[in-house]
């Protein structure tokens, strides 16, 4: 039988071979000194994964105030102060409108309306907004009790609305399924069916408004009040904003009243320049957490593995009066960190991935959170890549130490 | 004589003690081993008896002087080349056998062979298994030191040293851990396996019936490698009423 010379694959496969050896035998102590490493991990994991579904929460909640991305808001104002004629106006925006096909598009009347209400306290002026049924699309709303407002809500004889939960517990929180009603004086006499209620934006929040379709109000009130003032958003795709927005500013200007001055600009928290950098600050912050978390794991392991390299002295003598280089030794140590981190490590991000996967632990974390998004491949490559790293780092210290171990001594140690 | 397996020529070695005093260990050894000799050295403790040994394995320099192997002068071969070349070459019994903690008799038979290429790396668990049935422990494969006799480490230790077949086996009383009749045994399977292989078979001890199992013989005194007269020995020993060298 006889030793190759030159090239060949034994060294790596042996010293491989080596570190998941020692990893077998000190199972225990490995396991005790990796908890760290895993629990690291597995928190840098998730400060990713939950930076990226805040990332969305954020998001979808800054869509209901602004429109998902990328929507255009057109404003219409009278330079000289006269009425304006909104009905005029709505039909010009629906000739421009069909030469862009938009998805959706929205009317919108807030903070302007406001409709006689028959509170239990008697008949009060409640906040009403107005808008098409596509607002609700645009705007991601979401309701805790019954459904959004729809187009043909705008055909039945008693037009249905949305209240606010802090009006819905005024009224008693009467649940939809006991079809309650509200009644409205005035212009608006009549019965309107009770048929989503929104949430909340906190315990603090005591809004009262109705939400009605622009149709359906119309229908029973004829006209808007004068002091109304009508906005329109167009929901159109992020990539052509930029170039459209300019065309259809102008398109929409031509034939326009001169009287009137027309603004269009886009709402959503995209075109906000702040947005990407306070994203971006919260994942700085929560990464550097982890980092510090991550730091500490490591220095246990590299005091744990010195201890172990004491103990290990007389072995690695033995090692090398059977033929193991310095080389051999120094990598199998650093092996046996790298090999023995990243288990642990992908552990670590296998059990994030579990947790975070629950539908349960996601709506408990991110309360409102619509289109949760799939776990983010980056939080998972970011701790795979971690544990690699710090196990190298931490790996070699011991590993430096193995290789100043001298072999006469080591074997009488 | 057949060809010179490993030489020492005029080998020297002396360490600086903490007070800056230089410690003569070897002085002027000259010794030749050639393929399937057997020396004994014998020696007082503190002698030099080990760190002759540990020059002849390759596993410490000398001061002066120079240490040959296949008649090649070992002093230009860095340390990795050193290593490789021990490896190949030298395989160590030690007294307290030294065996890995933890591993099974098998593991700590494959670990001169996991430093190998070749056959040797990638049957390492055939030939493993093989070298500690011929001495007698092929029942024995999964039993970790802890759950082995004295006898029975050292046998594992005896197969680890001979595994890789090398060319010269360094002994390094090989009994002194083990009762007579025990090491009486050890010693008979460490002549017989090194017989079997070839190999040139070096022993250190202060057991002179172990040392008379050698066909050549020498002591240590003081750093001074001398042909031994292990008659004379024995009568001394005997006079002094112990077995050991007095």
């Amino acid at each position: 039988m006889s030793e190759r010379r030159g090239f060949s694959a034994a060294p790596l496969v042996g010293a491989l071979s080596d570190a998941w050896n020692e990893i077998r035998v000190h199972r225990l102590r490995v396991l005790l000194s990796l908890i760290g490493i895993g629990v690291a991990v597995a928190a840098l994991t998730a400060v990713v994964a939950i930076g990226e579904y805040q990332k969305q929460l954020t998001a979808e909640q800054s869509d209901r105030y602004g429109g998902r991305v990328a929507t255009l808001t057109m404003n219409v104002g009278s330079s000289d102060g006269s009425p304006i004629d909104w009905a005029k106006l709505d039909a010009h925006v629906e000739r421009v409108s069909e030469r862009y096909s938009f998805s959706r598009t929205s009317r919108l009347v807030d903070g302007t309306v406001n409709s006689p209400v028959q509170m239990p306290e008697g008949v009060t002026p409640v906040l009403t907004r107005l808008y098409d049924a596509d607002y609700a699309v645009i705007h991601r709303m979401t309701v805790i009790e019954g459904r959004t407002l729809q187009a043909s809500d705008a055909e039945l004889l008693a037009p249905p609305v949305v209240i606010t939960e802090y009006m819905w517990e005024l009224l008693g929180s009467v649940p939809l399924s006991a079809r309650p009603t509200l009644t409205m004086t005035g212009d608006l006499a009549g019965t309107y069916p009770i048929v989503g209620v929104l949430p909340k934006e906190g315990v603090w929040d005591t809004n009262v408004r109705v939400d009605m379709l622009y149709d359906s109000y119309l229908a029973r009130a004829g006209a808007l009040p004068n002091e109304a003032s009508v906005w329109r958003e167009f929901w159109v795709p992020p990539e052509i904003v930029n170039d459209l927005a300019p065309v259809l500013a102008m398109d929409l200007r031509a034939g326009l009243d001169p009287s009137l001055e027309l603004s269009l600009s886009r709402s959503d928290w995209a075109s906000q320049p702040g947005y990407a950098d306070s994203a971006l600050v919260f994942q700085l912050v929560s990464g550097a957490i982890a980092g510090l978390v991550l730091l500490l794991g490591a220095l246990s392991l590299v005091n744990v593995q010195l201890v172990a390299m004491r103990q290990r002295i007389r072995e690695i003598g033995v090692r090398r009066s059977f033929g193991a280089t310095s080389g051999r030794v120094f990598t199998s140590v650093l092996l046996e960190n790298l090999v023995a981190t990243t288990v642990a490590g992908v552990v670590g991000i296998m059990l994030v991935v579990l947790i975070m996967r629950s539908e349960w632990v996601v709506d408990a974390m991110f309360q409102g959170l619509q289109d949760t998004p799939p776990f983010p491949f980056g939080a998972a490559l970011a701790g795979l890549i971690a544990s690699v790293v710090v196990g190298a780092l931490a790996g070699v210290i011991p590993a430096l130490v193995a290789l100043r171990v001298k072999v006469i001594d080591a074997i009488r140690f | 004589m057949t060809e010179s397996l490993v030489a020492l020529r005029d080998v020297s070695k002396s360490v600086r003690l903490p007070d800056d005093s230089m410690l003569q260990i070897l002085r002027g050894v000259d010794l030749e081993v050639a393929a399937g000799d057997h020396v004994s050295i014998v020696g007082r403790s503190g002698s030099g008896k080990t760190t002759l040994l540990n020059i002849l394995g390759l596993l410490d320099a000398p001061t002066e002087g120079e240490v040959l192997v296949g008649g090649e002068s070992t002093a230009r071969l860095g340390a990795g080349a050193l290593d490789r070349l021990r490896g190949r070459q030298v395989g160590f019994v030690f007294q307290q056998f030294n065996l890995l903690a933890g591993r099974s008799a098998l593991d700590n038979v494959i670990v001169p062979l996991s430093y190998a290429t070749g056959a040797y790396f990638w049957q390492r668990k055939q030939l493993a298994t093989e070298m500690l049935e011929r001495v007698g422990l092929g029942h024995r494969l999964t039993s970790t030191p802890d759950q082995l006799s004295g006898g029975e480490q050292q046998r594992v230790a005896i197969a680890r040293a001979l595994v890789r077949k090398p060319r010269l086996i360094l002994a390094d009383e090989p009994t002194g851990a083990l009762d007579l009749d025990t090491g009486a045994t050890i010693m008979s399977l460490l002549d017989e396996v090194a017989a079997e292989s070839g190999a040139a078979l070096v022993t250190i001890t202060h057991d002179l019936h172990v040392a008379a199992r050698a066909r050549r013989h020498y002591r240590l005194d003081a750093g001074v490698l001398q042909v031994a007269d292990l008659d004379r020995a024995f009568a001394a020993s005997t006079l002094a009423g112990g077995e050991g060298l007095a």
